[in-house]
């Protein structure tokens, strides 16, 4: 491009203003969109962040105020970030290893592969549904399915696994790894692009079948479990629905699931604290930034790419 | 008149230059053949003259109008694609009649257009169907089709033969070849297969990175090679090479040393010593000792009977190889010595650069 | 039409898989394991669906996944079970869900279309911030919209849940289509070019209706989540009238304390329904999406 045209290659005027207005023109809904909902809105929030802003009345600058007290003086805020963390940290490592299981297992070629994906894939199809985390909230309730069936089989009397502040949690993780079948579909589709041959020629070297799992699969899988992972992080340190709606809105009990997203929203639309929020919200941004970051410079060490 | 002229038409991707100034005049109505190995800007010379991709430097004419910036359904022109670019989701019929259509072109024009040229390539009983319910000839059919009825000046085919199986693709150059005699519009064809070249050319393009190597008939191409490169690409199997060297000048005459054999042939415009390049094709190289150059004995190393030729690989006393066809069946065995030679007017001389002598 | 340009990540040739096929000892093993684990899955599900078909007392005091005294009872509690009957929310999910649809299609193929074939100048570059915002949590721009849809009066209307698809905001599924669009040969638009049809044409003629699969994948997925979405509806609805099904359903839980869990798991069950039904309908053009959207970054 940067070579210099002679007169000749030079189309003229109308020609090439065609080609810009074609282009832009298609690409003036997503234009309009990036600007007005997403670039706009992104510094207006910045720039809320530095400031007072509320229901109350207009915005006052207060600097860096508002990450001082998110940082300092905000018991909630860490709260917050032990759940998201710990819900992240759990519920991501075992939806990995939950979805690679089961995809190996049903790529051995073996009959009713269809049948067996669809039902692993439907949890994560509705799972992100109130009707998922009401049911959610039934079965670990005190007299719910989970109890019912722990007495029938063992005659153990459970306690209410979801208002017990240091269980429910766990529900909540059994809930996301419960979904894990859209990873296993990633995975799946991994495994199916690895070549049969590579397995023939392993065995006739001799490779034993655990030896072809981690010499073979398990290394050339490796770009798709940094996807699969990468992605689940990120949905992971948004996840609001089934937090909500099983604690009607509180994150309790006692704050024992008050995932990050959910104390974002209480600050911002129960409370009206605007300018907080926002603080609040980039301040996800960042974590969710630094994470991926970390992920992208970790993948040098283990990925393998062909090339 | 719809002359096709290229003058110093250049090719730049960033600074990388595919084409180098070509300059070309195409008379109305020529078959042209556009040859070079793979890579040397065969396709993208075409796609400039389609229309496709901007010319970066020269002018490009058709019927004497400089044609640079017009839209490529407006310069006259129609295109086969190698992989055929048949609109998977459309009829046979639709794949014919879309740039009709795109024209706004009256129904029943546009209909007895598409039945005659589905007459003419004998795909009528095609017209409804899907490209993906054709085989390869079909669709080779179709394409071709789709070229016909926008009545183009001039056609332009890329590798138009190369999904094709060998029987298919030897039938279906017979009827380009025969589409052209009827119909006469100008058409140029881009491949890397000299055979084609040769069979359907009126005029023969050599390419190689993105220059022109010889323009003309491809007798004219085949009988005087214009370079080394060309003598090399044209002709099968491959004209032998032989380096020489000059011995002697004299009045009339040059003797050149060649594995240990002198030759004299008529005087070459050269000096004493000079290492040159001596080219035979393996066809024009005969064991009857006639007339003619005498070569140096070969030793033959693996011979090919293929029934109405034999071709013989070999080596001459200082290592050069040699590849020599003879016609019928001859009893040739590995190990054996051949005398052969070849007459004066099918060897060709290449100075050290390549170039022709003579 | 779809083999032609599309090539499934599942139809690639899978041989035998003799050498991956484990002993018939393995095989059962790996069987029963899929059978108890597709089982411990679904059993939330199930108890969901026959709980919801039983009487009241039946629920709790029978483990049983069959109804013993089958009824609809559940369902006409909960269907009016809200000041506003459900009916009228899974209408409104209904509007919201096909608009949203209807957005998402035209705008995100259109970009797409033009990130993939049009050639001008900052392409690269928007497209970059066009994945740029794949990667953006929507948290940092709810505040500022809000306000902004505020300041339209917008808010406790629907026009916040579905205007802005109409402006391409899900850049998933620009990035869907420019995936498969680069796969349509690039022969089939200069083959269109020289027979004389412009942008718009090549864009309605030839990648559109080459483009269905995906088109089709779009529009289920958008139709889902847009279905399942809470966030956006808890936000700009206010009004019981104006309420989606998630939202009923969710008040829904308040209203009733827990003590009507029939209703509730009936209602629940009629969210999920629809989904249910695109989900059977669909499942392999979904299934394929997600393992599109996996392999070729
Ligand atoms: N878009 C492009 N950018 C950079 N180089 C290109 C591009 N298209 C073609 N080339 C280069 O131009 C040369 C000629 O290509 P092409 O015309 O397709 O060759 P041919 O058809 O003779 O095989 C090749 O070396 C190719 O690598
Ligand atoms: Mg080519």
């Amino acid at each position: 491009m940067s070579v210099t045209v002679t007169s000749a290659a030079k189309a003229p005027l109308s020609e090439r203003l065609n080609n810009q207005l074609a282009g832009y023109g298609f690409l003036l809904p997503w234009l309009i969109g990036f600007f007005v909902l997403t670039l706009g809105p992104a510094v207006s929030s910045l720039y809320f962040s530095l400031t007072d802003f509320s229901l109350m009345g207009s915005p006052n600058w207060v600097g860096t105020e508002n990450y001082f007290r998110i940082a300092t003086d905000d018991p909630r805020f860490w709260t917050a970030m032990n759940v998201t963390f710990t819900f992240v940290l759990l519920s991501v490592p075992l939806k990995l290893m939950f979805a690679l299981a089961v995809a190996v297992a049903l790529d051995k070629g073996l009959r009713g592969l269809n049948w067996f994906r669809a039902i692993f894939y439907l949890p994560s199809l509705i799972g992100g549904s109130v009707a998922i985390a009401v049911l959610w909230r039934q079965i670990f309730a005190g007299d719910g399915v989970l109890n019912q069936v722990l007495a029938a089989l063992f005659g153990y009397e459970g306690p209410s696994w979801i208002s017990n502040p240091s269980t429910a949690l766990y529900t909540l993780v059994m809930l996301a790894v419960w979904q894990f079948g859209s990873s296993m579909i990633i995975f799946l589709a991994g495994l199916r692009q690895i070549p049969q041959d590579m397995y023939e020629a392993a065995s006739i070297d001799g490779a034993s079948r655990q030896r072809q799992f981690f010499k073979i699969t398990l290394p050339l899988l490796t770009p798709v479990i940094f996807f699969n992972g990468v992605i689940l992080t990120i949905e992971a340190f948004k996840a609001f629905t089934a937090a909500f709606v099983i604690s009607d809105g509180s994150g309790g009990p006692i704050d024992s699931t008050l995932f990050y997203t959910l104390y974002l929203y209480q600050e911002a639309f129960t409370n009206f604290r605007f300018g907080y929020a926002s603080a609040l919200a980039w301040v996800l941004v960042v974590i969710i930034a630094i994470f991926t970051a970390l992920s992208f410079i970790s993948a040098k060490y283990w990925v393998h790419y062909d090339d | 008149m719809t002359t096709l002229a290229l003058n110093k038409i250049e090719k730049r991707y960033g600074a990388t230059e595919v084409i180098r100034g070509v300059d070309l005049k195409i008379d109305s109505g020529e078959f042209i053949v556009f040859v070079g190995p793979s890579g040397c800007g065969k396709s993208t010379l075409l796609r400039m003259i389609a229309g496709l991709e901007p010319i970066s430097g020269g002018e490009l004419q058709i019927g004497g109008e400089r044609v640079n910036h017009k839209a490529a359904s407006e310069r006259g022109i129609a295109m086969v694609f190698q992989s055929y670019a048949l609109y998977p989701h459309m009829s046979v019929y639709k794949n014919m009649s879309f740039g009709l259509e795109t024209a706004k072109m009256p129904t029943a024009e546009i209909d007895a257009r598409v039945r005659q040229a589905a007459e003419i390539l004998q795909i009528t009983q095609l017209l409804d169907r899907k490209p993906k319910q054709l085989s390869g000839g079909q669709r080779q059919r179709v394409a071709i089709g789709r070229a016909i009825v926008r009545d183009p000046k001039i056609f332009l085919f890329d590798e138009p033969l190369s999904n094709l199986d060998a029987e298919l693709r030897v039938q279906t150059r017979v009827e380009i070849a025969k589409l052209h005699a009827d119909i006469g519009a100008t058409m140029i064809y881009v491949t890397h297969d000299q055979v084609e070249a040769m069979t359907l050319a009126d005029r023969i393009v050599v390419l190689r990175a993105g220059e022109i190597e010889q323009f003309g008939t491809p007798l004219e191409i085949y009988n005087k090679p214009a370079n080394k490169f060309v003598a090399g690409f044209i002709g099968s199997p491959k004209m032998n090479f032989f380096d020489v060297t000059v011995t002697r000048q004299q009045a009339g005459t040059t003797t050149l040393g060649l594995a240990g054999t002198n030759i004299v042939v008529p005087k070459i415009d050269t000096t004493v010593d000079a290492k040159l390049c001596l080219g035979i094709r393996p066809e024009h190289i005969t064991n009857d000792a006639k007339d003619g150059v005498a070569l140096a004995d070969l030793t033959v190393t693996h011979v090919e009977h293929l029934g109405g030729q034999t071709i013989v690989y070999g080596r001459m006393a200082d290592g050069q190889s040699i590849n020599v066809t003879l016609d019928g069946q001859r009893t040739v065995h590995p190990k054996d010595t051949l005398k052969v030679g070849a007459t004066l007017d099918n060897c060709h001389f290449f100075d050290a650069a390549g170039q022709r002598l003579g | 039409m779809t083999d032609a340009t599309h090539k499934s990540a599942f139809d690639a040739a899978r041989g035998a898989g003799d050498t991956k096929k484990p002993s018939l000892i393995g095989r059962t093993l790996i069987y029963c394991g899929l059978v108890v684990v597709s089982f411990i899955m679904l059993y939330p599900l199930l108890w969901m669906v026959s709980s919801s078909l039983k009487p009241e007392n039946e629920i709790f005091s029978t483990t049983s996944l069959i109804p013993q005294n089958f009824t609809l009872e559940a369902y006409r509690r909960g269907w009016n079970g809200l000041s506003v009957s459900f009916g009228w929310m899974f209408f409104n999910s209904l509007v919201i869900s096909v608009l949203v649809v209807i957005g998402n299609l035209i705008s995100c193929s259109m970009a797409a279309y033009a990130f993939t074939r049009l050639k001008f100048k900052g392409r690269g570059f928007w497209f970059a911030l066009m994945l740029g915002t794949m990667m953006m949590p929507q948290h940092a721009v709810l505040i500022p919209q809000y306000l902004m849809f505020l300041k339209f009066g917008w808010v406790n209307t629907i026009l916040p849940l579905v205007v802005p698809k109409f402006f391409a905001i899900d850049a998933f599924f620009i990035f869907l289509m420019v995936q498969f669009f680069r796969g349509i040969p690039r022969d089939l638009d200069e083959a269109a070019v020289m027979d004389g049809a412009g942008p718009l044409r090549i864009f309605l003629k030839i990648i559109l209706p080459l483009s269905m699969p995906v088109l089709a994948t779009a529009a289920v997925f958008s139709f889902i989540w847009t279905w399942d979405d809470f966030f956006a509806p808890l936000i700009y609805l206010n009004d019981i009238e104006k309420y989606t099904a998630q939202l009923g359903l969710r008040t829904f839980v308040d209203a009733t304390a827990q003590s009507d869990w029939g209703a509730l798991l009936a209602m629940s069950t009629l969210t999920v329904l629809p989904i249910f039904v695109l989900f059977v309908l669909f499942q392999r053009l979904l299934i394929e999406g997600i393992a599109t959207t996996g392999m070729k970054r």
